[in-house]
């Protein structure tokens, strides 16, 4: 399924995707600039089967999947998957697509707003993540909105002639930063 | 294509899974005890949908499905994922269940070595790993014999008889097998050895 529009700081929003996203997070995933720490870099994906894949993800009741705007533009993807509705636990992931805009702050915000939905609205109690060992701006993102590391996972990716560990983490509604909380929950639970 | 073939332990013998195993799977998935233990493979079901699981499972490009024999007799399935496009070659081994009614005679240790004997003797995989429920102590011993050591630590991750359990995450590397098991362990004697 597709989670709701929620509005951040700075010019960051989660909002449903739309088919031209699903072509945009394809073609990303082409590109060497963004796929240092992310799949094979090749798909069976084309423009036709988008539409398909679109319907799929709707239609996936474990998973919610957002596209990240920012300053109103869909700069990459947010989501829980794989969610096990009994455990009420899922495995989350972000991809900023546009890789000139790293280090603006876009991915710390998009994970403090999927997590306050995780917590807040679809009533999980865990997730988790992997995130590859180098790519700190990613786990640091993850660690400012309550995530911790729980272990490493050696020798996960073989790039340019070295293997990288992975980063391995959890996060639970208790360790969500309460000041952090966006609207509208922020408003419910800290009234001026 | 992905059904497993005979793979030999001294006690116990993996082979090729069969349409009349799977009354036997639909009651192992409905039993609490194996439910509580780990993951299962599947819902109970009607044996038609078993049987189209099974078609199913054939279809499967890399990952394998075994049953587990004892002295004639079904005592359980294993079920692993094989190679990785990205990591070293490796397998993880996603569902090993024992029949409830075969526990404590040593089925599940004798089982497992004879699949990691496959794993890094056959197929000359680098690594295995799995995911255990941190109160599957059965398990957890078969693990640490085999030579798996933790690498991480889920915490209260399965909900399963009113409470929480945490999930240890381990891996065994192939130099763990090389030094505790290769000598022993191989399937074939090496060619130029009389036997």
């Amino acid at each position: 399924m597709f989670g709701p529009r929620i509005v951040g700081d700075n010019g960051v929003e989660l909002r449903p995707p739309v088919l031209e996203d699903y072509h945009l997070f394809r073609t990303w995933g082409m590109l060497p600039e963004v796929t240092r720490f992310w799949g094979p870099r090749f798909t069976n994906e084309t423009p036709a089967t988008a539409e398909e894949r679109l319907k799929k993800d709707l239609e996936n009741d474990n998973m919610v999947f957002w596209s990240i705007a920012y300053q109103g533009e869909t700069v990459g993807l947010n989501g829980i998957f794989d969610i096990n509705w009994t455990n009420r636990d899922g495995e989350t992931g972000i991809f900023i697509g546009r890789h000139d805009l790293y280090g603006k702050g876009i991915a710390s915000e998009a994970v403090r707003l999927r997590m306050a939905y995780a917590w807040k609205e679809l009533g999980l109690r865990r997730t988790h993540n992997w995130i590859a060992l180098a790519n700190k701006g990613s786990w640091r993102a993850n660690q400012k909105s309550g995530y911790s590391q729980i272990g490493t996972y050696p020798r996960s990716w073989f790039r340019s002639g070295e293997w990288f560990d992975e980063w391995l983490g959890e996060a639970f509604p208790r360790t969500f930063p309460a000041d952090k909380l966006p609207s509208p929950w922020r408003d419910e639970e800290h009234p001026k | 294509m992905a059904l497993g073939g005979i793979v030999k332990g001294k006690r116990t013998t993996l082979r090729t899974p069969l349409e009349d195993d799977l009354a036997s799977y639909s009651r192992w998935m409905a039993d609490m005890r194996l439910r509580h233990a780990g993951p299962i493979w599947h819902e109970p079901a009607m044996p038609a949908t078993w049987k189209e699981r099974l078609k199913e499972q054939a279809k499967e490009q890399r990952v394998v499905l075994w049953s587990i024999e004892a002295e004639g007799r079904l005592i359980g399935l294993a079920r692993a994922r094989l190679g990785s496009l990205e990591g070293p070659p490796g397998a993880h081994l996603q569902h090993f269940m024992i029949d409830p009614e075969e526990w404590r005679k040593g089925y599940g240790f004798d089982a497992a070595l004879a699949l990691h004997r496959y794993f890094f003797d056959y197929l000359d995989l680098q690594r295995c790993g799995i995911e255990l429920h941190a109160d599957n102590v059965p398990a957890l011993r078969i693990a640490e014999r085999l030579g798996y050591t933790e690498f991480a630590r889920g915490h209260e991750v399965h909900y399963r008889d009113g409470a929480y359990v945490d999930e240890v995450w381990l891996l065994m590397q192939r130099a763990t097998w090389d030094e505790r098991w290769a000598k022993s362990e191989r399937e074939y004697v090496p060619f130029g050895v009389v036997g």
